[in-house]
């Protein structure tokens, strides 16, 4: 294209004369802002996800390799013969090697409970223990002493500790003590968010079996269960009646809270009270709790434990094979 | 196209065929405001050449017709735009480019030019969507224009300083002000129990005046509630409990705030002029302290080794995790959720400080329990403020997330409550032995410290216990005189000072004559 006459500037589309402004400056600088934006939020972003997982990364969330999953507490009366405690511990250590957790075994006169209280009391300062020793495992599972693992091969994980197996199992908008408390379970209660999971026997929570998640809310829960006023309370199941006075009259506890089925955690070997059958050991599952032997003092735990004991070993030895 | 009149002949010759041409604007119009010399535009047109497609027998009519000064024919209804071009085109500023416009509009229909709303066809549209870019050009061009609405927007901000700062103080990522409320409360134990006189409703007033000022200079959130002895609580043993009730609804009713702040009724912010921010929160671990071994009233043990005291203790006397068992919890300011005064006597929550956690949350909910009560209930003569401290004492989770504040940050006594006045150091105040590190019991200094001092202008005064046996409504009436005569500004100064001096001089005068009168007697 030809014009007639000569131009003027050499650019003649510039709006901004040369002589005013730094043209080329001006052009690096648009052609560079937008690469210096992105960089910027770029570091932003990274700056930003780094403070975020800092932020979360507690103690609880760092698991350094070789943590157990689980640690089963179970606190021994030191008055117990030797056999039993030592069957009782082979009991516990075997389903903790299988699953790659660990167990712990405090004795109830270890802590320094006040005096003139049931010793039953000590399992709460023992679950504290259990996480002051395992700072990163994610959770306890205390298991009384009148109880022994039936079935080993069933993890944790998929009978209650798994999200999806817990919302499937968790009993919703139930009574917290049977039969009509009028405080009930959360009726929208998100498995994730679930700290403590325990059974309910016909009279109760049932506390023999139970798992808390460790963390902050777990140094709560233990604290207040134990505090001083409840101990000297004289409860009559003294720590049982305490945990449920607790879920009930505070809802911070309560919103923690999943039932789940007897049998999956609890399974009761004898009637007491007005357990039903339905909710009776049965071969096959997981706990068999012979519940009331310590406390009744016409029964013997170790007596009744036998035939089960028996059981168990005749179950391993088939699995070594 | 409808016609309004007749297509008449032009007096230059020909006839305006409107039909046909193509509209007025749709020549190249960015240019229209120049006014170029007829000569030169005849030679365009030749030069370019009749067949080229923009120049039309209508456009160069319409052309012929602006050099003439009246267009042949005005096409009515084409929009307001075709209507007022020319005068919108003439406010438009002029470019540098004058007289070469048709060479622009050839370049730019081969598109070589600009993209765009300039290229090719430009009707009304395209010229509205290229104003934007207008006026920036104009801006940049003119540094006149853009002084004056500089000018005009920082006449804008000294008008409406005070509502600018406040919202900027208020804004949670600039000043932060909507992280914290206040949480007042008035007519304590009002209602069934008490009646109110002029002087309580005197000292109410005051007191909600004072916090209205403060929170309107900081952007803070201020909720006044009723504390009245209510039937709700009378029947049931939760009475005075209602702190945590209260507390619990500030939280939901104030959302996106992050720190409560509970003031007494009998309380007086002495210095409306210290932030939270600056006085407390942007420096929170310096501000506060986590170890109770430091100051200690209440001779709580830590750490919070078994509970008997036995001296043959059992083996895990002392099970808990090292972050419960240290003094001051993990350290951090983040993890720091309530915030408390000590007086001589314990805990203080006639002025005190809560975050929102889930932390927060258990310790409201498990701060009043039936079972604690019914053992308690007599020797709790304070009642959540025992209850708090028991819970502090008994429960070693409360402590890895308790901060306390010096007495005199937030919560300063007036002389009389809690032993007398000990006063600070004259000359340099407590600062001079906080270099020395003598912060002992022997001044009110440090953690120590309990009363107001003037000369160090404490934050917040409260009349804690005035109601039993001092006068509540003059040590309100004093402390707020004292709070306006410290805080006053310079101009209140100088006349104070102009006013004292003139007193002076009349007082001298008067005595000077009585001496001489005494003398005349003499």
């Amino acid at each position: 294209m030809q014009f007639p006459y000569p131009r003027k500037t050499s650019s003649p589309n510039s709006p901004f004369p040369p002589s005013r402004s730094s043209y080329p400056r001006r052009r690096s600088l648009r052609t560079l802002a937008p690469y210096l934006l992105g960089g910027v939020a770029l570091i932003w972003l990274i700056v930003h996800l780094l403070s975020r997982t800092s932020n979360t990364s507690t103690a609880i969330n760092f698991r350094p390799p070789g943590t157990p999953e689980v640690v089963i507490v179970t606190t021994l009366d030191p008055s117990l013969s030797p056999t039993y405690r030592a069957n009782l511990i082979t009991n516990r250590r075997d389903y903790a090697a299988r699953h790659g957790y660990t167990a712990f075994f405090p004795n109830t006169t270890d802590y320094d409970l006040m005096p003139h209280i049931p010793d039953s009391w000590s399992t709460i300062p023992a679950l504290r223990h259990a996480m002051t020793l395992f700072p990163h495992t994610p959770w306890l599972f205390y298991l009384t002493s009148t109880a022994l693992i039936m079935n080993p091969a069933l993890p944790l994980s998929t009978q209650v500790l798994d999200p999806k197996v817990l919302e499937a199992k968790m009993i919703t908008d139930r009574p917290v003590v049977p039969p009509d408390s009028v405080i009930k379970t959360f009726s929208h209660l998100r498995p994730e968010r679930v700290d403590l999971i325990l059974t309910q026997d016909k009279e109760g929570l049932a506390g023999g079996s139970l798992l808390v998640r460790s963390g902050e809310w777990a140094k709560f829960f233990l604290d207040a269960w134990y505090d001083p006023l409840y101990r000297s309370y004289n409860f009559q199941k003294a720590e049982g009646h305490a945990l449920e006075h607790i879920v009930q009259w505070h809802g911070t506890i309560l919103a923690k809270l999943a039932l789940v089925p007897q049998r999956t955690l609890n399974s009761y070997t004898r009637e007491t009270g007005a357990t039903g059958t339905e909710d009776r050991y049965q071969e096959g599952d997981f706990i068999a709790n012979f519940h009331g032997c310590q406390r009744d003092t016409s029964r013997n735990c170790e007596e009744e434990m036998g035939p089960l004991m028996i059981r168990w070993r005749e179950l391993r030895d088939q699995e070594r094979r | 196209m409808s016609l309004d009149r007749s297509p008449s002949p032009h007096r230059s010759g020909g006839w305006s065929s409107p039909g046909l041409t193509s509209p007025f604007e749709e020549t190249n119009g960015h240019s229209r405001s120049q006014n170029p010399s007829p000569g030169k535009r005849n030679g365009y047109g030749q030069l370019n050449g009749g067949a080229q497609p923009g120049v039309t027998w209508g456009s160069a009519k319409a052309k012929s017709a602006r050099v003439n000064g009246y267009p042949s024919y005005q096409p009515q209804n084409q929009g307001f735009f075709g209507r007022h071009y020319r005068r919108l085109s003439e406010s438009l500023p002029h470019f540098a480019h004058g007289g070469q416009e048709d060479r622009y509009a050839e370049k730019e229909k081969l598109g070589r030019g600009r993209s765009g709303g300039w290229s090719g066809s430009s009707n009304s549209k395209m010229k509205w969507r290229e104003l934007p870019r207008r006026v920036g050009l104009l801006i940049s061009r003119r540094r006149k224009g853009v002084a004056l609405v500089l000018l005009f927007l920082l006449g804008l901000m000294i008008w409406f300083q005070k509502p600018l700062q406040y919202l900027y103080r208020r804004t949670s990522f600039l000043g932060g002000g909507s992280k914290f409320v206040i949480i007042l409360a008035a007519n304590q134990g009002g209602g069934v129990m008490e009646w109110k006189g002029p002087r309580e409703w005197a000292i109410e007033r005051d007191s909600v005046k004072n916090k209205k000022k403060y929170v309107a200079d900081w952007g803070y959130e201020l909720d006044i509630v009723d504390m009245s002895t209510k039937k709700r609580y009378a029947h049931e043993w939760r009475e005075s409990w209602e702190k945590v009730d209260v507390i619990r609804k500030a939280m939901t009713k104030y959302p996106d705030a992050e720190w409560f702040w509970w003031l007494d009724l009998n309380t007086f912010i002495m210095e409306p002029s210290y932030s939270l921010q600056s006085h407390i929160f942007s420096n929170l671990n310096a501000h506060t302290y986590r170890d109770i071994n430091l100051y200690n009233p209440l001779h709580i043990q830590h750490p919070p080794n078994g509970t008997s005291g036995d001296a043959n203790a059992p083996q895990y006397a002392n099970y808990l995790d090292p972050e419960t068992l240290s003094p001051v919890g993990d350290g951090k300011s983040t993890s720091i959720n309530l915030i408390v005064p000590q007086d001589c006597g314990g805990f203080n929550l006639g002025s005190f400080f809560v975050r929102r956690s889930a932390w927060t949350d258990r310790l409201l909910d498990i701060w009043w329990d039936p079972v604690f009560y019914e053992q308690k209930h007599m020797e709790w003569e304070h009642k959540e403020q025992d209850a708090l401290e028991y819970i502090y004492t008994n429960q070693p989770w409360i402590r890895s997330h308790t901060a306390f504040i010096p007495q005199r940050m937030v919560n300063a006594f007036p002389n009389g409550a809690c032993g007398d006045d000990r006063k600070v150091p004259e000359g340099g105040g407590c600062k001079t032995l906080a270099a020395g590190g003598m912060e002992g019991t022997e001044w009110e200094c440090g953690i120590q410290g309990i009363h107001y001092q003037e000369s160090e202008r404490d934050f917040v005064v409260n009349m804690a216990g005035c109601e039993w046996g001092r006068d509540c409504w003059g040590e309100m009436y004093n402390f707020r005189q004292l709070s306006g005569r410290l805080n006053r500004s310079r101009w209140e100064r100088v006349k104070d000072w102009w006013g004292e001096s003139e007193e002076a001089k009349t007082k001298a005068k008067e005595e000077a004559r009585k001496r001489d009168e005494a003398k005349g007697k003499v």
